[in-house]
């Protein structure tokens, strides 16, 4: 009697445990079993680094969607987003990659629109703001100040 | 001012700024023609009136200005520009003030802008088509300018097509979209304060460049 209530605490351990280890696979790869919870969109950005499944996407600083894939369409990152139900997005709102910091983890920032119509789940939003390439834009501007010539023609065109 | 700071940054980044939105300038013959078709013949128009000598004269600059701005209000959207760049803010309005932030907003990217048209065109050595995107009614024209000083400045021209023509509701200069920008400086001052401190502001600013 007394050795089948120790398995049976024994078991119930096992099982906590395994629980545990499953919530937390879950939470740590940020997988969704149900997608009930929201609607997806999608979006194309000429540059989609730093972004992967499981990004989260922001209105005015606080989570309303996540990343769900990346993929590569027309030599653009096509990303299809899950937007919590109840979150309205205007036609012309506004998706842009942002940092957190200087060097922190990647998100996507959702700017809302003035349009009347709103985008339909299985939608695209339209307007895209690329990430920020900043060594490219350093690289760029360092360049640009060494050739820079010493006269400047008069016409153009 | 923020508003200012941002200006200023902004029009460093990207010299070329007028000319990228000269692209976007009118054409007269647009009929079921493509986007790139209509910016490229825009561009050539702003670019001949930038050029033409006779034009050049001091007592002709305004005649100029006005010429460029004419080809400007065929191609640019000034009232799509102007209701996205507000965001959900533009809901709050009432009819006659959205009429007067349409005007006032206009006026202030035409100062911004426009009225140093003649620096940038000296800037300028080439502007290249890159190709373009169609999309439903909006089209995406991408753009490459290179200035005399061989910086490049990749530029996308996004339209939305009405009737027989393309017109451009938004301008993204080094990936930065002219409309973010100012939604997002307007977010942040409408949110301290209220819509008519916002159109103090922009007439103060007009009020401070007009000679």
């Amino acid at each position: 009697m007394k050795k089948a209530h120790l398995e049976f605490i024994v078991g119930l351990f096992l099982a906590i445990g395994i629980g545990c280890l499953a919530w937390l696979s879950v939470k740590l790869a940020r997988k969704e079993f149900f997608a009930n919870d929201g609607y997806e969109v999608q979006a194309a950005f000429s540059n989609g680094s730093g972004l992967c499944a499981g990004t989260p996407v922001l209105i005015a600083g606080v989570q309303v969607g996540r990343v769900r894939s990346v993929g590569l369409e027309d030599y653009e990152a096509k990303v299809r987003m899950v937007i919590r139900r109840g979150v309205v997005l205007q036609k012309d709102t506004i998706a842009a990659i942002k940092t957190k910091g200087l060097i922190g983890e990647k998100y996507i920032e959702l700017t809302p629109g003035a349009a009347d119509n709103c985008i339909k789940p299985g939608g695209t939003i339209r307007e895209t703001q690329p990430c920020m390439d900043l060594e490219a834009l350093i690289g760029k501007y360092i360049q640009g100040s060494l050739s820079k010539p010493d006269a400047k023609p008069e016409s153009a065109h | 001012m923020n508003l200012h700071v941002t200006h200023i940054s902004f029009m460093k980044t990207v010299p070329c700024i007028l000319l990228t939105l000269a692209v976007a300038a009118g054409s007269l013959c647009a009929h079921a023609e493509q986007p790139t078709t209509q910016v490229r013949s825009s561009t050539d128009r702003i670019l001949a009136l930038l050029g033409d000598a006779a034009l050049k004269a001091d007592d002709r600059k305004s005649e100029r200005r006005q010429l460029v701005r004419r080809e400007l209000d065929r191609r640019i959207d000034w009232a799509t520009i102007a209701r996205s760049s507000l965001g959900h803010h533009w809901s709050k309005l009432t009819p006659s003030q959205r009429t007067e932030f349409t005007d006032l907003f206009s006026r202030l990217l035409e100062q911004t802008y426009v009225s140093n048209f003649e620096t940038y065109y000296r800037d300028l050595d080439k502007i290249e088509y890159l190709g373009e995107k169609i999309v439903e009614e909006y089209a995406s024209v991408k753009v490459r300018i290179t200035t005399k000083d061989a910086l490049i400045h990749p530029v996308e021209y996004r339209l939305q097509q009405s009737g027989q023509d393309w017109r451009v509701y938004d301008v993204l200069i080094e990936g930065v979209s002219l409309v973010k920008n100012y939604r997002d400086q307007f977010d942040e001052i409408l949110a301290k304060s209220s819509y008519e401190k916002l159109a103090t502001d922009i007439r103060a600013k007009l009020t401070e460049a007009s000679p």
